[in-house]
C-alpha cells in the first residue's frame, strides 16, 4: 500500500482501489453483464407472480358467490294504504339489547349501554308500539344490510368487498317503489344511501361522509338539523315530504372507535332517545314511523361477521293511532337474560310490511314475509299473506332460480295448499328461502379447480426455478427463460381467444378478459417447463428434490410449513391460528437454543461449519492472527452468542404474543388485550416512550457487532429512527388524549393530518430517496500515525451489504410505525430484535442458504400479523387507520393506510429476506450474480411457503364450502392468505429484488472491487 | 448439496456455486479421538428398560381416577420411578465397561435436583405459550411430571460422572412427547381431558415410554 495522506479520505479511498485501466474494463462489463441479468430475473419473477396473481382470480371468481340481479320491477298494488306517510330511522348498529329494560343485576348489564332507549317501552294503549328483535343476514356491513333492508332479498359475500364504493342499486326495491308513487322521499344520513338511491332521492337530501368512523357527530347533528328543518320545528309542517329517511352513526362510530363499555356511548345512545322521543311527539296520525338497527355489534364494538350480537338489531314500529298493530300474547316479548327470547323477525321481512302498510306494491325480489302484527284484522292478515305470496311465486316463476325438480315439486304443493289456506302459505315462503340461500351459496367448480391448478403449477415452478436448479444455473438460463414465457404467452393468447370466439370454449371462461387470463397463466408455465425440461427431466428434479430435504434444518422448515399449511384443515386450528405460530416460533428458538449449547454432531452442519471455517482460514491468511481453532466448529464465544439470540427471539416472542385482539371464537380462551382502553392508556403510551429510546439502541446493538455503526447509520438510526419515533409518539399521543378525556374540546384535526402526512412523507419517499444515494456505513479507521506502517481498516466492511439493506428496512418500518396503533407499536418494536436476532443465529449456524431461514421470516410474520392486533376476521380489520393521512377516503392514501396496517409485518419481513444472504457477507467474496442468485433463492422460498399456504387454504376453503363455518371462518383465511401472496409477490418483486437488491449490489461492487 | 456425495477426493464438477463446502471436507479421525479417553456410557439394548409402569399409571390417570387427578399421579409416579430405577434403568445402565451398584444415597439427591429443575421446566412451558399467571399451580404439576419422568435419566448423568451426552435423549423424547400432545388442545370437542394440563401430561407419558423402551436402540 502507497503511502498517504491521512486528512483526505477519498484520496485514501483512490489509493487503495485504485488499479489498472485493464481490471476496470473486465470490472465494467462484468458489471454490465450483472444489470442484463439483474433484468431478466425481474422478469422472470415478475412473470411467476403474474402467473399466482391470475391464479388466485380465478379462484376468487369461482369461490365467491355472487347472485343474479333481475332488473323486473313490481306494479300490482293490492293492499289497502293505512299510512300515507313515514319516517324511517336507521340507526346504525343499535343492537337489541340496547333498547330493552335490562335488569341491573343481570351480569351483562353494562350502564354504559344498556337502559338508555326508554322511548321505546314508554308509550302505553293511546299509541301503538312494537318492539322486535330483528334478526340480520350475515354480512353485517351496512352496505348489504341496506340492500337487503330495501330490496327484501340475501345479498351475497362478493359484495362485501364494494363496501367502499357502493353503486346505485340495480334491483326492484322500496325506494324505487316509493319513488315511482310519487312519493317525495327527503333523506339524510350515511352516504352509502346516496350511492345506492340518488335518482330516487329528493335533491333536498343531505347525505353526509359516512366512513370517517373518527367523528362521532358531523352525520348525527346534520340528520338532527335536517328533521328538525323538516319535521320537527313547527315552520316545517309545510314540508311535502311522503317518506322522510334519517341514518344515524354516531353509535356505530363509538363502537369502532371505544368499543361499547364507554361513557360516549351513554352520550349517543341518550340523544338518539330524546331525538325519537322529539319525533313521536311532531308527526301525525297518518304518519308511521320505523327505527330500527341495520346490524348489532360484537363486545369490540365491530361488525360484519355473523355472530349472535352482530346479528341482533332493534326494529320498532309506531304509529300514534291506537291498536294499529294485534302484539301476540306478552310470553312472546320476553324481555329476560338480555331478550334471549325475544320474538324475532328477519330483516328482510320489513319491506314487504312497510309496502303492504303504505300501499305499496312489494319489491319484486322480495323473499320475506309480512311482519305478522301488522295486520289489524283476520282479513287483513289472510290478504297480506296472499299478496307476499303471490309476489314470491311470480318472482319464482321469473326468474328461475330453483332447478331441482324435487324442490319444484315441493313447491308447487305448497302453493296448492296455500292457495286453499293462506296460513300454509308461510311454509311456502320458508322453503323458498331456504332454497334461495343454498343456490346463492353455489359455486363455479370450474374456475376454482382452474385456480388450484394454476396455483399449484406455479408453485411448482417456483420450487424448481428457485429451490431445485442450482442459483448459478439458473443465473445463465434466465436468458432463457424470458425470450420462451414471452413468446409462447403470445402464442397461446392467440390460440386461445381463437378457441373462444369460434367455439365458444372453454365455456365457462365467459368474456375475453378471463379467456386471455388463462391463456397467458398457461404461456407462462409452458414457457417456464420448457425451458426446465431442455435441461433437466423430471426424475433428477425429484432425487434433488429429495436430496434438498435431506438434511435437519431443511426438515425442521419442511415441517412447519407442513403443520402450518394443515392447520385449515380444522375450524379448531384455524381459530388458533395465532398460538400456534407463536408456538412454532418459539419452539424454533428452542431448537436453535439447543443446537449452540450441545452442538450436536450432524454430517450436514458440521461440515457447513467446517467449511466456513476454512473459507476464514483462506481469506484471513497471514493479515491477522488466526484465534486458536477449537475441536467444535463453534467456538465458545460464537455459542454464548448464539444462545443469547436464541433466549432473545424466544422472550420477545412470548412478549409479543401476550398483545392480542381475540376471535370472538375464542371465547372465554382469550384475554383481548389490544382493546382501545389499553391502546390508549398511560401505560402503552409510556411503553412507546421506552420503544422510541431502546429502538434505535437496540439496532445500534445489531449493527456494533460487526462495528458496522458507522457514517450513515447514526445518520439513520440515531436521528431518523429516534426523531420520528417521536414524531409518531406525539401523533398517537394526541390521539390518546382525544379518546380518553371526556369533552376534549381543542380541534387537532389539522395538527393530526400535519404529522401524519410528515411521516409518510419523510419515511416513504425521503428516506427512500436517500437510501437511493447508497448510504454506506463503512469508515476508514487509519491507525499507525507513524510514516513506516500505515495500515487502513474498514470498519464495517464484514457487514457492507447487510447494514445498508436494513436503512430501507428502517425506512418501511417508519411508515409502518405510523399506521399501527400504540400496543402494535410496541409487538413492531419487538419484531425488529427476533427479526435481527433470526439473521445472527442463522449467520452463526451458516443456514443462510437453508430452507430454514425463509421459513423462520414468515413464521416470524404471521406471528407479528396477529400481535399487531389482527385476526384474519373482517371486523378485525382496522379501518380507522384509513383516516391516518386523510379525512376521507381517497383512493392511494386510505388503502396504503389500510395495508400498512394489515401487513406490515408481512412488507418487512419480505424485505428483508434479502438480508439472510447479505447479513454480514463481506464483498468480493461472492460475484454479483451469485449474490443476486442467493437473494432470489431466499425469497422465492419465503415465497413458496406463502404459496404453500394459500393452495391450502384454496383446497381447504373448497372442501369445507358447506361448512357452517366457512363465511366466518375459512373464507377470511382463505381471502386472508391471497391477499397475503399478492402483497409479498408485489413487495419482493418490486422492491426487494428490482430496487433494492440490483442497486445495491452494483454499488457495493462498483466500491469493492478486485 | 450433495456434500455426502463426492466425500472421495477425486475430480468432481460441482453446481454448487459455493467452492468453500466442497473445498474443505471435516476430518474424519475426529469422531475416535472422543471416545479414547473416557470410559463408555451406555444403556444396554434390552427389551428391561421398557417403563411398563408408566402405562399403567397412565391408565390410572385416564381411566380410573376422578378429574384426570394430577397430583396424586405424581405422588405415585415418585416410587414407581425409583423402584424402575433401581429395578430396570439402573441395571441395564453400563459406565467403564461394568453396571454400577444403586447409591441410595444419590436417589433423594437427584430427586432433589429434579425439583430443582421443575423451575427451568416451567420457564421452558410458560415461554412457548403456557399462561404466566393463570394455572400457574397446573403448569408447575405438568413441570414436575416432566422433571420426574427423567428422572432415571438425572440420576445416571449423576452417577456417571455428570456424562450429559448419552442421557440427553430421554429428555428429548419428554419433550417430544409433550409437543406433539398440544394437537389436541386447540381442537373444540369440549373434552375433560382436553383441559390444561391433562393431553401434555399424557403426552409426556407417552414420550418417555418410548423414549425409554426404544432409547438404547438409538
Amino acid at each position: 500500500m502507497s503511502p498517504i495522506d491521512v486528512s483526505d479520505e477519498t484520496r485514501v479511498k483512490k489509493s487503495i482501489f485504485n488499479s489498472s485501466i485493464e481490471d476496470k474494463r473486465l470490472h465494467w462489463s462484468r458489471l454490465q453483464r450483472f444489470k442484463t441479468t439483474h433484468r431478466l430475473y425481474i422478469y422472470l419473477m415478475g412473470s411467476l407472480a403474474i402467473l399466482q396473481i391470475i391464479a388466485i382470480m380465478f379462484f376468487a371468481k369461482g369461490f365467491l358467490l355472487t347472485r343474479n340481479v333481475l332488473d323486473d320491477v313490481a306494479t300490482d298494488v293490492l293492499s289497502e294504504q293505512k299510512f300515507s306517510k313515514c319516517v324511517i330511522l336507521v340507526i346504525d348498529a343499535l343492537r337489541f339489547d340496547f333498547t330493552i329494560p335490562v335488569n341491573s343485576a343481570d351480569h351483562k348489564y353494562n350502564p354504559n349501554y344498556h337502559n338508555n332507549f326508554d322511548v321505546f317501552h314508554t308509550y302505553g294503549n293511546e299509541s301503538s308500539s312494537l318492539l322486535l328483535k330483528f334478526l340480520a343476514d350475515p354480512p353485517t356491513t351496512t352496505l348489504q344490510r341496506l340492500k337487503g333492508l330495501t330490496t327484501g332479498s340475501l345479498p351475497t359475500f362478493i359484495d362485501a368487498g364494494s363496501n367502499f364504493d357502493g353503486s346505485v342499486i340495480e334491483e326492484d326495491n322500496i325506494i324505487k317503489q316509493m319513488y315511482l308513487h310519487n312519493k317525495t322521499v327527503y333523506f339524510a344520513g350515511d352516504d352509502t344511501w346516496d350511492a345506492l338511491f340518488k335518482p330516487f332521492l329528493s335533491p333536498s337530501s343531505k347525505p353526509f361522509e359516512s366512513l370517517n368512523v373518527w367523528d362521532l357527530d358531523t352525520v348525527d347533528n346534520g340528520v338532527i338539523d335536517f328533521f328538525e328543518q323538516h319535521l320537527l320545528a313547527d315552520a316545517a309542517k309545510s314540508s311535502n315530504w311522503d317518506i322522510l329517511i334519517g341514518h344515524m352513526l354516531g353509535i356505530d362510530h363509538v363502537g369502532h372507535k371505544y368499543g361499547p363499555d364507554h361513557f360516549t356511548m351513554k352520550e349517543k345512545q341518550l340523544q338518539a332517545n330524546d331525538f325519537i322521543k322529539q319525533i313521536c311527539g311532531k308527526i301525525d296520525d297518518d304518519t308511521l314511523l320505523v327505527v330500527m338497527g341495520d346490524h348489532g355489534m360484537d363486545h369490540t364494538g365491530n361488525h360484519g361477521g355473523d355472530s349472535r350480537a352482530e346479528l341482533e338489531a332493534a326494529l320498532w314500529l309506531y304509529s300514534k293511532q291506537p291498536k294499529m298493530w294485534r302484539n301476540f300474547d306478552s310470553s312472546y316479548y320476553n324481555v329476560t337474560s338480555l331478550g334471549e327470547s325475544y320474538r324475532h323477525v328477519h330483516q328482510i321481512d320489513l319491506v314487504p310490511s312497510i309496502a303492504l302498510l303504505l300501499g305499496l306494491p312489494i319489491p319484486f325480489n322480495n323473499i320475506g314475509w309480512p311482519i305478522e302484527e301488522i295486520a289489524r284484522t283476520g282479513e287483513d292478515l289472510d290478504s297480506y299473506r296472499r299478496i307476499t305470496v303471490n309476489q314470491i311465486r311470480d318472482y319464482n316463476e321469473v326468474s328461475k332460480v330453483i332447478n331441482d325438480p324435487r324442490k319444484k315439486e315441493e313447491l308447487e304443493e305448497l302453493w296448492n295448499s296455500a292457495l286453499l289456506d293462506s296460513s300454509k302459505a308461510y311454509e311456502y315462503q320458508q322453503l323458498f328461502l331456504e332454497s334461495c340461500k343454498d343456490l346463492w351459496a353455489r359455486f363455479d367448480y370450474s374456475s376454482i379447480a382452474t385456480g388450484i391448478a394454476l396455483l399449484t403449477a406455479s408453485l411448482v415452478l417456483l420450487i424448481i426455478i428457485t429451490k431445485l436448479i442450482p442459483s448459478i444455473v439458473i443465473g445463465q438460463m434466465v436468458s432463457e427463460f424470458v425470450p420462451s414465457i414471452t413468446i409462447i404467452s403470445l402464442i397461446s393468447n392467440v390460440c386461445f381467444s381463437g378457441i373462444f370466439y369460434v367455439l365458444h370454449q372453454p365455456a365457462f371462461l365467459g368474456n375475453w378478459f378471463w379467456c386471455s387470463l388463462l391463456a397467458t397463466a398457461i404461456g407462462i408455465i409452458s414457457g417456464c417447463l420448457i425451458t426446465i425440461l431442455d435441461r433437466y427431466n423430471a426424475s433428477w428434479l425429484c432425487r434433488k428434490f429429495v436430496e434438498d430435504l435431506s438434511d435437519y434444518w431443511s426438515r425442521i422448515a419442511a415441517l412447519f410449513i407442513t403443520l402450518h399449511a394443515l392447520l385449515f384443515t380444522s375450524n379448531s386450528f384455524t381459530i388458533w391460528e395465532d398460538r400456534i405460530v407463536g408456538f412454532f416460533l418459539a419452539t424454533l428458538g428452542l431448537l436453535t437454543l439447543y443446537e449452540f449449547t450441545f452442538l450436536p454432531k450432524r454430517r450436514l452442519t458440521t461440515a457447513l461449519l467446517a467449511a466456513a471455517m476454512g473459507e476464514r482460514r483462506n481469506s484471513a491468511q497471514g493479515k491477522q492472527p488466526l484465534e486458536s481453532i477449537s475441536e467444535s466448529p463453534l467456538g465458545r464465544f460464537a455459542r454464548l452468542v448464539g444462545a443469547y439470540h436464541s433466549v432473545v427471539l424466544i422472550m420477545c416472542t412470548r412478549l409479543a404474543s401476550t398483545i392480542t385482539i381475540c376471535r370472538e371464537e375464542q371465547g372465554e380462551y382469550c384475554q383481548a388485550t389490544f382493546t382501545t382502553a389499553n391502546n390508549y392508556s398511560y401505560w402503552s403510551l409510556l411503553l412507546c416512550l421506552v420503544v422510541i429510546a431502546f429502538l434505535p439502541t437496540c439496532v445500534k446493538g445489531y449493527y456494533n457487532v460487526c462495528s458496522s455503526y458507522q457514517a450513515a447509520a447514526p445518520i439513520w438510526i440515531g436521528q431518523f429512527l429516534r426523531w420520528a419515533l417521536l414524531v409518531n409518539f406525539v401523533y398517537w399521543a394526541i390521539c390518546a388524549l382525544e379518546n380518553t378525556i371526556p369533552g376534549f374540546s381543542w380541534d387537532v384535526k389539522i395538527l393530526k393530518l400535519t404529522i401524519s402526512r410528515i411521516i409518510a412523507g419523510f419515511s416513504l419517499i425521503a428516506a427512500n430517496v436517500g437510501w437511493m444515494m447508497g448510504p454506506l456505513c463503512v469508515k476508514l479507521n487509519i491507525h499507525n500515525n507513524d510514516v513506516k506502517s500505515q495500515q487502513a481498516t474498514i470498519l464495517g466492511y464484514t457487514n457492507v451489504y447487510g447494514s445498508q439493506f436494513f436503512l430501507l428496512v428502517i425506512n418501511f418500518l417508519l411508515c409502518i410505525m405510523l399506521f399501527n396503533k400504540p400496543l402494535a407499536q410496541i409487538s413492531l418494536f419487538l419484531m425488529c430484535n427476533q427479526l435481527l436476532s433470526l439473521l445472527e443465529i442463522f449467520d452463526l449456524l451458516k443456514l443462510k442458504e437453508n430452507l430454514i431461514g425463509p421459513v423462520a421470516m414468515g413464521l416470524l410474520a404471521y406471528q407479528q400479523f396477529f400481535s399487531t392486533g389482527h385476526q384474519a376476521t373482517i371486523p378485525a380489520v382496522q379501518w380507522d387507520v384509513g383516516f391516518v393521512l386523510t379525512e376521507r377516503i381517497t383512493f392511494p392514501f386510505t388503502h396504503l393506510g389500510i395495508t400498512m396496517n394489515t401487513f406490515g409485518p408481512h412488507i418487512l419481513i419480505a424485505l428483508s429476506v434479502a438480508l439472510l444472504t447479505l447479513w454480514k457477507q463481506p464483498p468480493t467474496v461472492l460475484k454479483p450474480q451469485t449474490l443476486l442468485a442467493r437473494v432470489v433463492s431466499n425469497c422465492g422460498m419465503l415465497l413458496i411457503y406463502n404459496t404453500v399456504l394459500c393452495l391450502s387454504s384454496f383446497v381447504w376453503v373448497t372442501h369445507f364450502r358447506r361448512h357452517l363455518m366457512v363465511w366466518k371462518i375459512f373464507c377470511p383465511r382463505f381471502m386472508f392468505a391471497s391477499l397475503t401472496l399478492i402483497v409479498i409477490q408485489v413487495v419482493i418483486v418490486l422492491v426487494t429484488i428490482a430496487f433494492a437488491s440490483g442497486r445495491l449490489i452494483r454499488q457495493i461492487n462498483n466500491l469493492f472491487w478486485k | 448439496m450433495s456434500v455426502k456425495k463426492r466425500a472421495t477426493p477425486k475430480k468432481s464438477v460441482s453446481f454448487s456455486d459455493d467452492e468453500t463446502i466442497t473445498r474443505s471436507r471435516p476430518s474424519s479421525d475426529r469422531k475416535h479421538s472422543v471416545s479414547r479417553d473416557s470410559p463408555p456410557i451406555y444403556v444396554k439394548k434390552t427389551i428391561r428398560t421398557a417403563p411398563l409402569h408408566l402405562l399403567g399409571l397412565l391408565y390410572y390417570y385416564l381411566k380410573l381416577s376422578d378429574n384426570f387427578d394430577a397430583v396424586t399421579l405424581l405422588y405415585l409416579l415418585v416410587p414407581f420411578q425409583i423402584a424402575y430405577l433401581s429395578l430396570q434403568f439402573n441395571k441395564s445402565t453400563v459406565y467403564g465397561h461394568k453396571i454400577l451398584r444403586l447409591r441410595t444415597s444419590l436417589v433423594p439427591i437427584c430427586l432433589g435436583a429434579t425439583l430443582a429443575l421443575t423451575i427451568p421446566c416451567l420457564l421452558i412451558i410458560i415461554l412457548l405459550g403456557a399462561p404466566i399467571a393463570m394455572l400457574l399451580k397446573e403448569t408447575w404439576i405438568l413441570a414436575a411430571h416432566c422433571c420426574l419422568l427423567g428422572f432415571p435419566a438425572v440420576y445416571s448423568i449423576f452417577n456417571c460422572n455428570f456424562k450429559v451426552g448419552n442421557f440427553k435423549k430421554y429428555f428429548i423424547a419428554i419433550a417430544v412427547g409433550c409437543w406433539i400432545s398440544c394437537v389436541v388442545i386447540p381442537l373444540d370437542w369440549d373434552r375433560s381431558w382436553q383441559e390444561w394440563p391433562t393431553p401434555l401430561v399424557v403426552g409426556a407419558y407417552l414420550g418417555a415410554f418410548v423414549g425409554y423402551s426404544i432409547g438404547p436402540y438409538l
